[in-house]
């Protein structure tokens, strides 16, 4: 097994967890209703869940233990798409996002739960359950608000508009994908694009939401190798800050 | 004013200090969930979320009542469709208690049937029963279901007015067994309040 190939895949999917994981939460106590407000913060706390477990993969394969990774690194060392960390905007847009990051997640663990690489497999199989119910959310909210008013629909079409190249960005190649494909890793970021793009596009066409012409659109990559926005290294900072403080501080 | 927390100074929070209309209340309808905690186990009623309609009250009732256990099920039913027989005490039985006063009939449904057997506790999911009126499915649960135990207060639901999750999401109750993250029992505050106070009395 190429042990580099699978660190980089490890390491994208963890760091995507993580930062969306923080972001959504930062909705805690601001959302627009309480049921929503807890449903969103419950499912960011899932994906800070799973980043944990991604990790705990990692320490397996030799990297630092989980806090050291998630809290010590800058930003020039995350590999999250830059899609995931953008601040969470008006809630549109952080709906939007999570219907769009949350499909292709809800895809890419499907396929990783055939994955050669066992402990994988298994947990991809462990957690595909828990986005079913992600996607169940988004596109609930996407079909109640993309049937709603103008005003919603308005709205919700100009986040489409604004989050679709980013959501692109999601699938930046691994400059290890032949090894993953060939390996039975993964099937690859291609694959997991078309498929992606057949999902959202069979939920908005139950919407007045139009999807952006792919051939106009370019992705906005670099967030897999270390290339992010100005947005980044201050969320770390703020996730990091009491960690910085004192790194052997308990709750 | 700058908040501490730096999320609040992120969203933009209107300014209070302005005089403006009140505002009128937007509340959605409410609807009641029933929980199944593991396969095994009868629903119960767990308590209420708001929401426009009963697939956006799934939605918040599954995060609401299973985000921190197990649970292999959840239900939910607009409020209004659930019709509540009187409620007895000291350890009176309803069946004993209540006559139903015979109502019109309309087609055989489906009704299901919650007792409540102590106060303060949940009403539990006893079993179905066919019927034509509320009234017959009352007097249809009392030759079934009632037994040696005291039934405080039975509430009916048509099952058409249930919500239930279609089996292709069954999955979406396996998850990660590894909740420790979300638990409050590792803030142990109290014990550091003590401590705090011991160290600087």
């Amino acid at each position: 097994m190429n042990e580099k190939a699978l660190k980089d895949l490890l390491f994208k999917i963890a760091d995507d967890q993580l930062i969306i994981g923080h972001r959504n939460s930062e909705w805690n106590g601001l959302g627009p209703i309480l049921e929503e407000d807890i449903a969103f913060c419950s499912m960011a706390q899932d994906k800070i869940g799973q980043s944990l477990q991604f990790y705990m993969l990692l320490e397996e394969l030799g990297e630092k233990d989980p806090d050291t990774i998630a809290f010590t690194r800058n930003a020039n060392l995350f590999h999250n798409c830059q899609f995931v960390e953008l601040p969470i905007g008006d809630y549109e847009f952080s709906l939007m996002r999570h219907f769009l990051f949350d499909h292709a997640e809800y895809i890419r663990f499907n396929m990783l739960s055939h994955s050669s690489y066992v402990p994988l497999s298994e947990l991809a199989h462990k957690i595909k359950g828990e986005i079913k119910y992600h996607i169940m959310h988004a596109n609930t909210w996407i079909q109640q608000l993309g049937n709603s008013t103008n005003e919603a629909v308005k709205r919700l079409q100009k986040a489409l508009n604004s989050t679709f190249p980013y959501a692109l960005g999601i699938f930046e190649e691994s400059r290890f994908e032949g090894d993953l494909i060939s390996e039975g890793i993964f099937e690859g970021e291609q694959k997991l694009r078309n498929k992606w793009l057949n999902d959202i596009d069979s939920v908005l066409g139950k919407t007045k939401l139009i999807l952006p012409d792919l051939a106009a659109e370019s992705a906005h990559l670099g967030g897999r190798y270390g290339e992010h926005t100005k947005h980044l290294q201050p969320l770390l900072n703020e996730m990091s800050e009491v960690f910085s403080i004192d790194p052997t501080a308990e709750w | 004013m700058e908040s501490l927390d730096p999320r609040l100074n992120r969203v933009n929070l209107e300014d209070k200090s302005l005089l403006k209309p009140k505002v009128a209340l937007d509340q959605f309808e409410t609807y009641e969930t029933f929980v199944q905690t593991n396969e095994n186990k009868p629903y119960q009623h767990e308590g209420v979320v708001h929401a426009p309609n009963e697939d956006m009250a799934f939605l918040f009732a599954k995060e609401q009542f299973s985000r921190r256990g197990t649970c292999s099920g959840i239900s939910v039913c607009k409020t209004e469709n659930v019709i509540v027989s009187p409620t007895t005490e000291n350890g009176k039985n309803i069946y004993d208690e209540y006559e139903p006063h015979g109502s019109e009939l309309h087609e055989y449904e489906k009704y299901e049937v919650f007792h409540l057997f102590r106060r303060g506790k949940q009403h539990q999911h006893i079993g179905q029963v066919e019927a034509s009126s509320y009234d017959e499915a009352f007097n249809k649960s009392k030759a079934i279901y009632n037994n040696d135990k005291t039934v405080l207060n039975v509430w009916l639901v048509k099952t058409e007015n249930i919500l239930f999750v279609d089996e292709n999401y069954r999955d979406i109750w396996h998850t990660l067994s590894e909740k420790q993250f979300r638990e409050a029992t590792a803030y142990r505050a109290l014990d550091k309040i003590k401590k705090f106070k011991e160290e600087n009395s």
